[in-house]
């Protein structure tokens, strides 16, 4: 089922994403609505990217294709140099089977399994998972591994639904709002959890928020408008999650 | 203007158009058969009450040896007589050309003067009446002119009192005393080799020693009239006269055969529309649950917008209205059809001058009322959670339903269930009502898919039994006056008999506690090899020196059991009564008989080895010659010839059977697939969020389609045995509602029935599944994940 890139070995080694001219128009009804006016971006791994910008800006719309969720309309866009414009659907299950790690909004757990066996979904189909527990123990839920989503709070299961999106050893976790349902503290806990995730395993991290302050835990930060990335800039230090505020 | 709400209605309904067809579908197949067979009843009954009205049915029917005319103008003193019909009526050979078994008649003379038949009037299809005075023209029953195409002013050779004698057809007629025309004592038509034949009283009277006289007596009596206190005076009047006692329409055969009819198809306008409209009222209950479930906020909205609970009540409630109702107009006109259709059935059983088809609209109204009344029914609870919903509590989202490891799990049997096997039983754990409703239609389903295999195996048990195990006769003759045992003697020495017995069968009037019944007893010679009484195991009963082995049946009517004795009250003769104990039952499935050892019959009867007939069996070769002897006879009246009788069975009952399982299959596949489809479809919407997130996570399309098919997999399995059960129970609830006096069903089901009611129910799960999973591929991962559920 593993499918490794076809491809010669990618231009730089550290480079994960990298998209040239994507654009993204959706047809509803007779309304044509273009969600990305071309966007350039490379990522490389390692980085905590944070995508900022309101709403309607595109943000989600290039998370979705980043994480072959969605395909693009047109435009290149490649991981680690293989090309994912024009995959098929199953190569597309795949990579997100083996590659990427997704955390929502919601936390989308399955209310009739424990949050162990949520996370052991992935690790039954991944090509090298890491143990349910040791997943879940990253986001400092080994104690309460046997409970149901209905008997976690709001912060608990987003740290399970981490816990699932990272057990797989993803190269990439795509976080859309991963706060958004929360409140400060709980939010904090969270942010924690992505920043070690990324640190200890060096996965490349894509947020999006809303929240300005969230950019200053990023390596880097895109701010996206009307579907394009009008701005990028790079934080020097990575604050620490802990000590941020809002 | 059409009203916000009642917009949203159809928009909402629109878009679950898959699920109110299915619903709809499975509330019309109740309906349809509702409609159907409540029509059917409406039609025979109405049509039956105006062709006895206008064509003067009798109402109390006597037979008698012999008496004179005058005795007519007695009876018709008796108070409460309207209507008195003096006739000869006589059985008869007829020999058809180039057939070599011979048929027979019952040949009914019509008024002597010529003029007009005041009771049981003839309705003439072709042709004429015979001319007044003509000696050799018949009016010939229409069933059998058509089995045989035989047409006015063909030729038809009778065996008249021992002569033959070529008689004319002048007419095509029907009667309403033969609705149903068979032989005396027979439960199923054979139209190919038994007519009713009219002919003048004179030529018929003379030919029998009867001139002047009359041996049968039809009487219509006054309105209002209790024919108990007639019949008593007229057996009294008659009884000189060698009367087997008179007897009410409800006793004549062809009004008895109707009624059973009858019967049978007010059993099934209950019992079959019952189990379909429960299967739908489950399905309106899923899908309105769902609903509400789905618009939480939207309710919570039109609440806060000043909608009252009653407007939202009556706006979920239309949801079922518009299913109960297009359910209604579906199952109306299919039911109209079907039963168009249907009631050609009933032309190879029963004769009318017409029968059309009417539609009973007041059971389209029942109808309207019962699959509302079901339906509403069947969402009370669910429109009641949304009415009394606060809003404030509606806005907010659902916390996650509550789980818990599943019984398997609790008990162990854990570590090798795979994810996909534990959130489905999880699942059916947590909410088991919907799962059990989901197997209780599948049940259904698969019970209704059981009966119409069970009719046939039913049938071809009866075939087998009653034709091979119990009559094992080639054939049997009757003679028309009993004789004495020469006549035995000459029937052993036709050509072809290679063994004979004797019959001697006496009319009587069985009597035990206040019930009774007017029947033939039959003797039969002990160690009978061609006419074996068996028992409920199939196993032969010893013919008992003395007492009666009766039908079981019989006993039951009687409220008599083994051991219990019977007033026996013989109408020949010199009429003896006794008491007779009941030694043994009888498992028959057509018609009921009581059987004596022939010798003690005799002793009862004073008489020595007299009989009326004799069973046979025949050396095959010599079939046509034994045949042409016997139509020679002059004393036999009747033939019965075992294959015609077989032969007769499959064209009209087997055949009617054949077209009801037809329809009962389609039936079972609608409810099947509605069943599975529609549970599919709500599992989808309820979980389409799980679904999505295993899409993402990076499951493939076929590894969520197992997720979503697992639970339902299970329940599909779980219903199969439960819809075995049901199915058998349905077929004895069924088999017993045909249980009447004129033809009971064994009931047999063989294991090949329950392998195809297997297949047809997993297919039709396989293709809702089919059809719902590539519903999974449409998903839009994006969009369901986003959204708050």
């Amino acid at each position: 089922m593993n499918v490794e890139p076809p491809l010669p070995p990618p231009p730089s080694a550290k480079q994960v994403f990298e998209a040239r001219g994507v654009r993204k128009v959706y047809h509803t009804g007779e309304v044509e609505v273009v969600a990305l006016h071309g966007v350039d971006v490379a990522l490389e791994a390692g980085e905590l990217v944070v995508l900022l910008g309101p709403s309607g800006s595109g943000k989600s719309t290039l998370l979705n294709i980043l994480g072959g969720l969605d395909v693009a309309t047109c435009g290149e866009l490649s991981y680690k140099g293989w090309a994912l414009d024009g995959a098929e659907e199953n190569t597309l299950t795949l990579f997100r089977r083996n590659c990427v790690g997704f955390v929502f909004q919601f936390y989308n757990l399955i209310p009739s399994l424990t949050a162990r066996e949520n996370v052991a979904l992935i690790t039954g189909i991944a090509r090298d998972p890491m143990p349910p527990e040791e997943a879940l123990a990253m986001v400092g839920l080994q104690e309460r591994m046997d409970h149901f989503p209905s008997q976690l709070s709001g912060g608990e299961q987003q740290r399970v639904a981490i816990a699932r999106a990272i057990a797989k050893r993803p190269e990439v976790l795509l976080c859309d709002e991963p706060t958004g349902a929360l409140d400060v503290t709980t939010g904090i806990v969270v942010l924690e959890a992505i920043e070690r995730i990324n640190r200890e395993l060096g996965t490349l991290t894509v947020v999006i928020t809303h929240n300005a302050v969230m950019a200053e835990m990023a390596d880097r930060v895109l701010y996206l408008s009307d579907g394009r990335i009008v701005k990028e800039r790079r934080n020097s230090t990575r604050r620490p999650a802990a000590s941020l505020e809002w | 203007m059409i009203d916000p709400l009642d917009l949203k209605l159809l928009r909402d309904l629109g878009r679950m158009k898959g699920q109110v067809v299915a619903v709809s579908l499975v509330m019309a197949c109740g309906l349809a058969m509702m409609i159907m067979t409540r029509s059917l009843i409406f039609t025979l009954d109405s049509t039956r009450a105006a062709y006895y009205q206008k064509y003067a049915m009798a109402e109390v029917f006597a037979s008698l040896k012999r008496a004179p005319l005058a005795l007519a103008a007695r009876v018709a003193a008796v108070p409460g007589v309207a209507v008195v019909e003096p006739r000869v009526a006589v059985d008869v050979t007829l020999d058809l050309p180039g057939v070599a078994e011979p048929a027979s008649g019952r040949v009914i003379s019509l008024p002597e003067d010529g003029g007009p038949q005041q009771l049981n009037r003839l309705f003439l299809r072709s042709g004429r009446m015979p001319q007044a005075g003509a000696r050799r023209e018949v009016v010939l029953g229409e069933a059998f002119a058509m089995a045989n195409g035989l047409h006015a002013g063909d030729a038809l050779v009778v065996v008249i009192n021992g002569r033959r004698e070529t008689l004319e057809i002048c007419g095509i007629g029907l009667s309403p005393e033969f609705v149903f025309e068979a032989r005396a004592g027979e439960t199923l038509p054979d139209h190919r080799r038994f007519s009713v034949i009219w002919m003048n009283y004179r030529p018929l009277a003379v030919a029998y020693n009867l001139d002047g006289a009359f041996n049968d007596l039809c009487l219509d009596l006054t309105p209002g009239t209790q024919p108990e206190a007639v019949i008593a005076e007229v057996d009294r009047l008659l009884a000189p006269y060698g009367a087997s006692g008179a007897y009410t329409r409800k006793e004549q055969a062809s009004a008895q055969r109707l009624d059973d009819e009858l019967r049978v198809l007010r059993a099934l306008a209950v019992a079959y529309p019952l189990v379909f409209l429960s299967v739908a009222a489950f399905m309106v209950n899923a899908v309105l649950s769902r609903i509400v479930r789905l618009q939480r906020e939207q309710i919570a909205q039109l609440k806060a917008l000043g909608y009252s609970s009653r407007q939202v009540g009556v706006h979920y409630l239309k949801f079922v209205w518009v299913i109960g109702v297009l359910g209604t107009l579906i199952g109306g006109v299919a039911g109209r059809f079907l039963g168009a259709g249907l009631v050609q059935i009933y032309t190879l059983f029963f004769r009318f001058p017409a029968l059309d088809f009417q539609l009973d609209y007041s059971a389209l109204a029942l109808a309207l009322l019962v699959s509302l009344g079901a339906s509403v029914a069947g969402v009370l609870t669910v429109v009641w959670q949304a009415v009394k919903l606060p809003p404030a509590e509606a806005m907010r989202p659902e916390p996650p339903a509550d789980f818990k490891p599943s019984l398997f799990e609790r008990i162990g049997l854990t570590s090798w269930f795979s994810p996909a096997l534990r959130m489905a039983l999880r699942n059916i754990e947590r909410r088991p009502w919907p799962a059990a409703f989901t197997t209780c239609g599948l049940a259904l389903a698969t019970g209704l898919m059981v009966l119409p295999g069970a009719m046939s195996d039913s049938i071809d048990y009866l075939l087998t039994f009653q034709w091979n195990r119990q009559q094992r006769q080639d054939a049997t003759v009757f003679l028309t006056e009993p004789g004495s045992g020469s006549g035995f003697h000459d029937l052993e020495h036709l050509p072809g008999v290679i063994r004979a017995e004797p019959l001697r069968s006496v009319p009587a009037r069985l009597r035990f506690g206040h019930r009774s019944r007017k029947l033939a007893v039959t003797g039969i010679a002990p160690g009978s090899e061609l006419n074996r009484l068996l028992d409920e195991r199939g196993e032969v009963l010893e013919m008992p020196a003395e007492g009666l082995l009766m039908s079981a049946k019989l006993a039951e009517v009687l409220g008599a059991r083994v051991g219990d004795e019977v007033q026996v009250e013989v109408m020949e003769g010199r009429r003896p009564a006794l008491l007779v104990p009941i030694r043994g039952l009888v498992t028959d499935f057509a018609g009921v008989a009581a059987y004596m050892d022939i010798a003690a019959l005799r002793r009862l009867l004073l008489e020595s080895d007299t009989i009326n007939g004799a069973f046979i069996a025949l050396d095959h070769r010599q079939w046509d010659e034994f045949m042409r002897a016997v139509k020679d006879t002059p004393r036999s009246a009747a033939v019965m010839v075992k294959r015609e009788q077989l032969a007769a069975f499959r064209e009209t009952t087997a055949a009617s059977i054949g077209t009801i399982r037809k329809l009962y299959f389609v039936l079972a596949v609608i409810v099947a697939f509605g069943v599975v489809y529609n549970s599919a479809r709500i599992a989808l919407s309820e979980r389409s969020r799980e679904l999505a997130t295993l899409r993402v996570v990076g499951f493939g399309l076929a590894e969520v389609r197992g997720v979503l098919i697992g639970e339902l997999a299970i329940l599909v399995m779980l219903a199969l045995p439960f819809g075995l059960l049901f199915g058998r129970g349905l077929a004895m609830l069924i088999m017993a509602s045909f249980s009447t006096e004129t033809v009971r069903m064994p009931i047999v089901i063989n294991p090949a029935t329950y392998a195809l009611a297997i297949t047809v129910v997993l297919a039709a799960a396989a293709l809702s599944f089919a059809m719902v999973g590539r519903r999974v591929g449409k998903l839009d991962l994006v969009g369901v994940l986003k959204a708050r559920d």
